[in-house]
């Protein structure tokens, strides 16, 4: 009960202060909401397709087009305006058919399509269905000025029997066999794996701001004052650090529940993936409590925080990814699972990659407790100590 | 909460040591406290006065010695000692950001109190420390006599059975420091045992029951101001601005009962008394049997200041 009563005036005092609602609640929100959208969210890519003369070759083009899955097309109806929508981030990229396109080609002359993208080197998934597309119609194209100059007949039957003869070859099929263990995140979107990594940068990195308060109270001389009452060092650290607990939990459902509903992010199963978190911000907590009681002023726990928040979370592929770090090294992957941080994006990864249960994440969990037990420990010791020797 | 020891008193400390590096802060310190007695340790700035109580308080590991609170062996883990002290550090200890009744609600919840037990005694102790009308107000808002007084405030929730005050007046103005001083007489005669350290004479004087006199980190002198005073060997000068017969005036005066010395002076007599105060009317008597009229008389009484600079060579406030 005296934890509560500490954690209570801890957060009374968070609360009464603006600032911290906006810095630890909503910035990380809008942070996450901003980069969410950057990155394009759970929305397809948009491509925009303008022909200025309409005609059967474009339509079919178009048709192609909108037969790929994996973006969505918008027709303009002039070539301005499809820039233009490119250019206001409207749609992500533009393909522009120009006039002539059809007599063009039927007359064996050469055209071009002009495709326009605000990325410098394109949208790979965009500019690999175009070429897809337009490369089956140059074939259909060559096939049938071949076969108008061996006599078969007008450009057009030509193009028709060629289209035709397409549909009714078998196609040859590529069989794909795996080997090996299949890359967890192999099926996930790239905000997916995003929402993870920033969701444990942000939890440890703001609660670890949270040493502050820790050592404000120390300097207003009422944690000396509380270790006068009947209370233990270890009941006035774990009721501190039952307040960054909440603050973190309740940013981290903030967090999981915003980028689930608005980006369609998969946690996996929603309760473990909670769970996940709670024992990630226990941990975040425990560290906030050794930091504030080794910090011997405001500033410097605020620079320690952000220092070892960015640094952790770099090393424990919150900011690289962890199979990235794998392929580059096994001795950084053994070094970046010192951090909690690496865990608790296995714990996620074992969840949402593999659809995992609670006896696959057991074991990461056991590993965060450890630290947060460790944290908790030290953290009382080095308080103990700066306060009663 | 009123606790004693078989031997009746609430606090029993003996051979308390404590170094910090080469310096040792205190060195063999000892005293106790009955219930109802106002115990002040008198001393300079650096004597070993908060060191002590640190370690009373159970805030301090000490090196050496024993400390028991109404039978409680204290150091800082013990929280069944803790119960019985209530605490008000010389440095402010309250929270700016809440207002008096919240930083009292949480330190009473800390010490144990609940529900409509610790509603009710804030309500009281906020009419002891005179801060009722601005109860709700952030205590960063209060002048420094009323953040003094919310700080002694928290000490009195619990209502325990020593209160220790670590020179509680310093840094406060007359008026506030008048209304602390009579709160702290308040409580010792409501039977609560005070500890107080001090370096103003005045206050060791007007306040305490004993003292101890403390200077690095021993205690050189203890017992209740008289006896303290006597120590010295000190007596009082009284001086009669008087005329008349001076001589024979003197003459018979100083047959008085401890009356040492009499002496005819420029504007009247000199006496040297023991204990002038209690012979005053007596030797006010005597002087107008004897045809002297006094107009004036100034008594120099010997003084815990005196005593200080007997024992240690130095002046109290250096």
């Amino acid at each position: 009960m005296k934890a509560v009563a500490i954690a209570e005036v801890s957060l009374r005092r968070f609360f009464r202060d603006r600032s911290n609602i906006f810095s630890v609640f909503l910035f990380p929100v809008i942070l996450v909401l901003l980069l969410g959208s950057m990155q394009g969210g759970a929305s397809n890519p948009r491509l925009g397709f303008n022909a200025e003369t309409p005609d059967d070759l474009s339509a079919g083009l178009l048709d192609g087009l909108e037969a790929v899955d994996g973006f969505v097309v918008i027709e303009y109806d002039t070539e301005a305006a499809t820039i233009r929508a490119v250019e206001r981030g409207e749609i992500e990229a533009g393909l522009i058919v120009p006039a002539g396109f059809a007599s063009a080609l039927q007359a064996g002359g050469d055209t071009e399509l002009r495709y326009v993208s605000r990325a410098k080197d394109g949208l790979q998934g965009i500019d690999t269905a175009i070429r897809s597309v337009v490369a089956r119609q140059s074939t259909l194209l060559r096939t049938a000025r071949f076969a108008e100059q061996q006599g078969a007949g007008s450009f057009e039957n030509a193009l028709a029997m060629a289209a035709e003869a397409q549909i009714s070859l078998p196609p040859v099929e590529v069989v794909a066999t795996s080997s090996g263990e299949p890359f967890a995140l192999a099926g996930l979107g790239q905000f997916d794996i995003w929402s993870q990594t920033t969701l444990v940068l942000f939890i440890f990195l703001t609660t670890l701001q949270g040493a502050a308060a820790l050592v404000q109270s120390r300097r207003y001389g009422v944690t000396r004052r509380m270790i006068s009452t009947p209370t233990s060092v270890r009941t006035v650290l774990f009721g501190e650090g039952l307040s960054r607990l909440a603050i973190a939990l309740v940013q981290g459902i903030v967090v999981f529940v915003g980028t689930w509903l608005i980006f369609g992010v998969d946690w996996g199963n929603p309760l473990l993936a909670l769970l996940v978190l709670a024992m990630f911000a226990i941990v975040s907590s425990g560290a906030a409590m050794l930091l504030g009681a080794v910090a011997s002023n405001d500033q410097q726990a605020g620079s320690l925080g952000t220092m070892f928040g960015l640094g952790l979370a770099a090393l424990g592929g919150a900011m690289f990814p962890l199979a990235a770090l794998e392929f580059l090294s096994t001795t950084v992957w053994r070094v970046a699972h010192i951090t909690p941080h690496a865990w608790a994006l296995e714990a996620f990864e074992e969840l949402v990659g593999y659809n995992g249960g609670f006896a696959e994440i057991a074991g990461f969990l056991a590993i965060l407790a450890g630290y947060a037990v460790v944290f908790f420990a030290l953290g009382t010791w080095r308080l103990r100590a700066v306060l009663t020797r | 909460m009123n606790s004693t020891t078989l031997t009746g008193f609430v606090l029993e400390c003996s051979g308390i040591r404590k170094k910090f590096g080469d310096l040792v802060a205190v060195d063999g310190v000892g005293f106790h406290i009955a219930p109802g007695e106002t115990y002040g340790l008198l001393g300079p700035n650096g004597a070993g006065k908060t060191t002590t109580i640190s370690i009373i308080a159970g805030l301090l590991e000490r090196d050496a010695g024993e400390v028991s609170i109404a039978g409680e062996v204290m150091n800082p883990q013990s929280t069944a000692a803790k119960r019985h002290v209530g605490l008000v550090p010389q440095d402010l200890a309250i929270y700016p950001d809440l207002d008096a009744r919240e930083n009292l609600r949480f330190f009473g919840k800390l010490y144990g109190m609940r529900g409509a037990e610790l509603n009710q005694r804030v309500d009281e102790v906020l009419e002891i420390i005179e801060l009722r009308d601005r109860a709700s107000d952030r205590s960063e808002e209060y002048s420094g006599g009323m953040k003094r007084r919310l700080n002694i405030g928290i000490g009195l929730l619990h209502r325990p059975t020593l209160l220790i005050l670590d020179e509680p007046t310093v840094g406060v103005d007359p008026q506030s420091r008048n209304a602390i001083l009579e709160s702290v007489e308040q409580l010792g005669e409501q039977g609560m045992a005070v500890l107080y350290t001090t370096h103003y004479m005045e206050e060791a004087e007007r306040l305490c029951d004993r003292i101890g006199i403390i200077d690095q980190g021993t205690i050189r002198a203890e017992g209740t101001q008289q006896e303290l005073v006597q120590l010295v060997g000190q007596r009082d000068r009284v001086r009669l601005v008087a005329t008349g017969n001076l001589t024979a005036g003197a003459a018979a005066l100083g047959n008085l009962a401890d009356v040492d010395e009499s002496a005819v002076t420029a504007d009247g007599i000199d006496l040297i008394v023991k204990a002038a105060h209690n012979r005053l009317p007596e030797i006010l008597a005597a002087a107008t049997r004897t045809g002297v009229s006094v107009a004036g008389v100034d008594v120099d009484t010997a003084n815990l200041e005196a005593l200080f600079l007997h024992l240690t060579g130095r002046a109290l406030r250096e």
